[in-house]
């Protein structure tokens, strides 16, 4: 059989439309999973795999009732705050301290005589210290938390968060202004602007699609963070990660229902955000891989 | 992908008039502007990994902080060399990394040359597949757990469908790092997908409609044009996923807890255990410090691999 040149494209077309599905079900099925155990009853959990709201299983809110209105409910909602106010505080002030060495890196030509650096080794040393393995610095963290009296705070954990983004906001964002057209900032120096009134007034402004990627960016890495919330919080500045690896070690074995709404409760937000702004995320990535 | 936020555009510096006008805000605001980053980095990244280092020379009790610090020289290192769980920590992370890294790189290449052509529901796609990597990695643990749960969990579950056996994925040491391996791949395919993607998108299209032109087909353009040309976005790739590998620790933790016994354990957790739960900080720091090590002879064996691979091949 003979299959002119636009048939074959088109069944090469179909196949992939049908690979692309299949990875779409691998990625989003666990999701899905998550969001069914939320609404089941233990019985429909331990009775075996039940897919389907309303044909196999009834759904309830039992779990959803459970974490928000029982005895652990303080504890969730405090976990849920303290994430949340720390990856968006400490992404915050990454993206402003990184955002002023990116443009300095951008903009100004460094050189360090002692080490023969220039902007690119400079930027490469920043950026080398988000590779390190993180259990490296931590316990001396652990260390100097303890004799300063840091432990389990919220100062203590923005500062950590801070410096754990900080590599990766001065990387993301010098690759930005690098890409801004000099001109206009020129033309401001040259008409008596200072460069701080420069950077605020006219770099600033047409920054914003570069500082809110590189905003998300660090905020879903310490949305996410696990080790040095472990290593450094017990109970007052605790994070949700940390709530449900503790929930989910307990004793008395996972109670699949509500550790699926918990894990929800964090997982949603991040949902939300890639639903929103997926465009910016790929941006970032591949500037934070490519360049 | 469009050029919006991230024009690809050459460095650009004041030309020199314009910096001379203002030399002396010049030198002070260049300085301002980087300062604050570099004295963070200072104090916090590189302070603490000196520290880290010296401790890897004492032996210090963490139930005794006023007290108790020793320099034992080497012994942290001799005992490191003779510890068999420690050998297992680093078997299980290398075999970790290879394993995870390899499969995300074999997928993602796969998934962006699907994403490259003339596709339906492109956005669709993308966020469904930038998705997991998104996600919380305690709460992804945990949902691992959930899905290869022997009797409970739907893989099993179809795997019966199927006609397959009861496969006990979780409690056979010998099925918990590759059950491990699959969630991980699972999570971070997407990161080998964008960046591979990336990369297909800024190849020059001339160079593809030539070959074709001149009848090659599709197998021939990957093997000759695309891969080759791809080499260098692979290799930043595959480096940067395998020194996050590297750090594996939260997923295991909920997933398997480093067990059935020590099957999943890695050097993170190891140190961690041995800091924390044990108190012993000078020899944690000196099982973190072999994982730094780990990491920087990976990254060096597989960077020069690579160039006397090239330099045969220029030869």
């Amino acid at each position: 059989m003979y299959l002119s040149l636009r048939q074959t494209k088109k069944i090469k077309l179909i196949i992939t439309h049908i690979l692309l599905v299949i990875w779409a079900i691998v990625c989003l099925f666990p999701i899905y999973w998550v969001l069914i155990t939320s609404f089941k009853l233990p019985i429909a959990v331990f009775q075996g795999p039940k897919y389907f709201p309303w044909i196999d299983f009834t759904p309830t809110l039992d779990a959803w009732k459970f974490l928000l209105t029982g005895p652990t409910s303080a504890a969730v909602y405090r976990s849920w705050s303290n994430s949340a106010i720390l990856a968006t505080t400490s992404a915050v002030i990454a993206v402003l301290i990184g955002g002023m060495a990116g443009y300095g890196l951008a903009r100004f030509r460094y050189f360090w005589p002692g080490l023969k650096w220039h902007n690119k080794d400079i930027a490469f040393w920043i950026i080398s210290q988000r590779m390190l393995p993180p259990v490296v610095i931590i316990l001396p963290y652990m260390i100097m938390y303890r004799i300063l009296g840091l432990i389990d705070t919220h100062f203590g954990m923005i500062l950590a968060y801070t410096i754990f983004s900080l590599p990766f906001a001065v990387w993301i964002l010098r690759d930005f202004f690098e890409g801004l057209p000099v001109e206009i900032e020129e033309s401001a120096l040259i008409d008596g602007a200072s460069r701080f009134q420069a950077f605020r007034s006219i770099v600033l402004p047409i920054s914003t699609p570069g500082f809110i990627a590189t905003f998300l960016f660090c905020l879903v890495f310490t949305w996410n963070d696990y080790l040095f919330a472990l290593m450094l919080t017990f109970s007052k500045a605790s994070t949700l990660p940390m709530f449900i690896a503790g929930e989910g070690t307990q004793s008395y074995g996972p109670q699949w229902w509500y550790l699926s709404a918990l894990s929800l409760l964090s997982i949603a937000p991040m949902i939300l955000i890639t639903l929103l702004v997926e465009r910016y995320i790929t941006r970032g990535l591949v500037v934070g891989a490519i360049k | 992908m469009e050029n919006a936020g991230f024009p690809n555009l050459k460095p650009q510096v004041l030309p020199r008039s314009t910096v001379s006008r203002k030399r002396w805000w010049d030198i002070g605001a260049k300085y301002t502007f980087l300062m604050p980053t570099v004295i963070l980095i200072l104090a916090l990244s590189i302070f603490p990994l000196i520290f880290s280092l010296i401790l890897a020379f004492m032996s210090w009790d963490l139930s005794r902080l006023q007290g108790g610090i020793r320099f034992i020289g080497l012994q942290n290192f001799v005992t490191l060399f003779s510890d068999t769980r420690f050998w297992n920590t680093a078997r299980v992370t290398v075999f970790f990394v290879l394993g995870s890294v390899g499969l995300q790189y074999i997928l993602g290449f796969g998934l962006a040359i699907l994403l490259n052509q003339e596709i339906r529901f492109r956005r669709f796609f993308r966020v469904a597949f930038l998705m997991p990597m998104m996600l919380t990695p305690a709460a992804v643990g945990y949902v691992g757990r959930m899905l290869f749960n022997e009797s409970m969990g739907p893989i099993n579950d179809i795997i019966k469908h199927l006609g397959g056996p009861v496969v006990p994925w979780l409690s056979n040491p010998k099925l918990a790092l590759p059950s491990l391996i699959l969630l991980d791949t699972w999570e971070w395919v997407p990161f080998m997908t964008i960046v591979l993607l990336a990369g297909l998108q800024s190849l020059p299209p001339e160079v593809l409609e030539c070959a074709r032109v001149d009848g090659a087909g599709d197998w021939t353009i990957f093997r000759h044009i695309i891969f080759p040309m791809l080499a260098p976005v692979s290799i930043t790739a595959i480096l940067i996923r395998a020194l996050e590998a590297f750090k594996l620790f939260d997923i295991v933790m909920v997933m398997t807890g480093g067990g059935p016994g020590t099957a999943t354990e890695t050097v993170t957790m190891y140190a961690y255990i041995v800091g924390m739960k044990n108190g012993n900080l000078g020899y944690a720091s000196a099982i973190a410090y072999s994982l730094l090590v780990m990491v920087i002879l990976f990254s060096t064996l597989f960077l020069n691999s690579l160039r006397s691979r090239a330099g045969m091949a220029e030869g």
